[in-house]
C-alpha cells in the first residue's frame, strides 16, 4: 500500500480555477441531437417558451458538457496519447483509468443565454488493494451555478486508476 | 394531484444502439477528446478493445431519458447516481429500463439499468424524481 504519495495528494488538493461558460441555443441543440432527444423544447425557442421556459432549455444532464469543455481546452500537445488532457492525470504510478461512480444533483434548469460557472475540488482520494494491484479512487466534485448564483447541478465523479 | 406509479412499476424498456456517428457526435458536443469513442485503430490496436466504447455518461443520459419519457410532466429528476459494471461497445444493443423502488408524498425513487442483449448489465443507477 501507499501509492498515493505526498506529491499526488498535493496535486489533487491544489486549487482549481473556476470556469465560466455562456450557453448558447446551439450548444443545447447539439447535445440534444447527439443524445437522441426529440423534444422541440431543446431545439426551438418558441416550443420552449410555450412550455414555460424563457428560452431553449437543456436536457437534465447537460451541465456535464460545461465541465468537459473546462478540462479539454489545452493545446493538443498537452494531451495524453489517448486524447485525455494531461492536466487531469494525477502523478500516480498507474495511469490506466476507468470511470467509477457518478452522482449528480440537479437544480435549476439551464436555458440558452445562461452563464454557467463551474468550480472543481477534490472530494476524496483513497486507495484499495485490488485483485491485480492497488486501485486509486479520485473523486472530484463539480459545482455548477448560473448567473443568478443558483445551483444548476453538483456532480461527483470518481475516476479509478489501476 | 398527478398520479405517480407505485412501487414495483416498471420503466418501459427503450433499446438504444448508438452508431459510430452517435458516439462521435456525443464526443464532439461534449468536447470530449478521449480517442476510445471515435478512433477505431487506436481503440483496437493500442488499447486492446474489440470496438469503440459507448461513453459512460451517454449511458447515464440513456437511463435518464428512459425514466423521463415515462414520467413525462408528472415528475422531475432531482438526482441520479450510476456506475458502470461492464464495457458497452459499438454494435451493442442496450435495453434501458428500471422500476420504482420507493415512493413518498413528494416523489419517487427508481432503480435504472442498461443491459446488453446477452443479459450483461453495463450501467446501473438510482434516480430520485420529485412530483410536479
Amino acid at each position: 500500500m501507499g501509492v498515493i504519495t505526498d506529491e499526488a495528494r498535493r496535486w489533487a488538493e491544489r486549487e482549481y480555477p473556476s470556469f465560466d461558460y455562456r450557453v448558447t441555443a446551439s450548444d443545447i441543440a447539439k447535445f440534444a441531437q447527439a443524445t437522441g432527444e426529440t423534444n422541440p423544447i431543446h431545439f426551438v425557442r418558441d416550443a420552449a417558451v410555450a412550455a414555460g421556459y424563457p428560452d431553449v432549455v437543456a436536457p437534465s444532464l447537460y451541465p456535464y458538457v460545461v465541465r468537459t469543455h473546462a478540462s479539454a481546452l489545452d493545446p493538443f500537445d498537452q494531451l495524453e496519447p489517448d486524447g485525455s488532457p494531461t492536466a487531469d492525470v494525477p502523478p500516480l504510478p498507474t495511469r490506466r483509468a476507468m470511470a467509477g461512480e457518478t452522482r449528480v444533483v440537479v437544480g435549476e434548469r439551464v436555458v440558452a443565454g445562461d452563464t454557467i460557472t463551474v468550480t472543481k475540488r477534490l472530494a476524496q482520494m483513497y486507495e484499495k488493494e485490488g485483485r491485480s494491484g492497488p486501485l486509486v479512487f479520485v473523486e472530484m466534485e463539480f459545482t455548477f451555478t448560473n448567473q443568478r448564483g443558483e445551483l444548476v447541478a453538483r456532480e461527483n465523479f470518481t475516476r479509478i486508476y489501476r | 394531484m398527478r398520479v405517480l406509479p407505485d412501487i414495483g412499476a416498471e420503466v418501459p424498456i427503450q433499446v438504444r444502439a448508438p452508431s459510430a456517428l452517435d458516439l462521435f457526435m456525443f464526443s464532439a458536443s461534449s468536447w470530449l477528446l478521449h480517442r476510445i469513442h471515435y478512433d477505431t485503430p487506436f481503440t483496437v490496436e493500442h488499447d486492446g478493445h474489440p470496438a469503440l466504447l459507448i461513453h459512460g455518461p451517454l449511458q447515464g443520459v440513456y437511463l435518464v431519458q428512459s425514466a423521463e419519457s415515462w414520467l413525462g410532466d408528472r415528475a422531475r429528476m432531482s438526482s441520479i447516481s450510476y456506475r458502470h459494471l461492464a464495457p458497452a461497445y459499438l454494435g451493442d444493443e442496450l435495453e434501458c429500463g428500471g422500476r420504482v423502488i420507493a415512493t413518498d408524498a413528494s416523489g419517487l425513487e427508481l432503480e435504472l439499468w442498461a443491459r446488453k442483449s446477452d443479459g450483461t448489465i453495463t450501467t446501473t443507477g438510482k434516480a430520485r424524481f420529485e412530483r410536479r
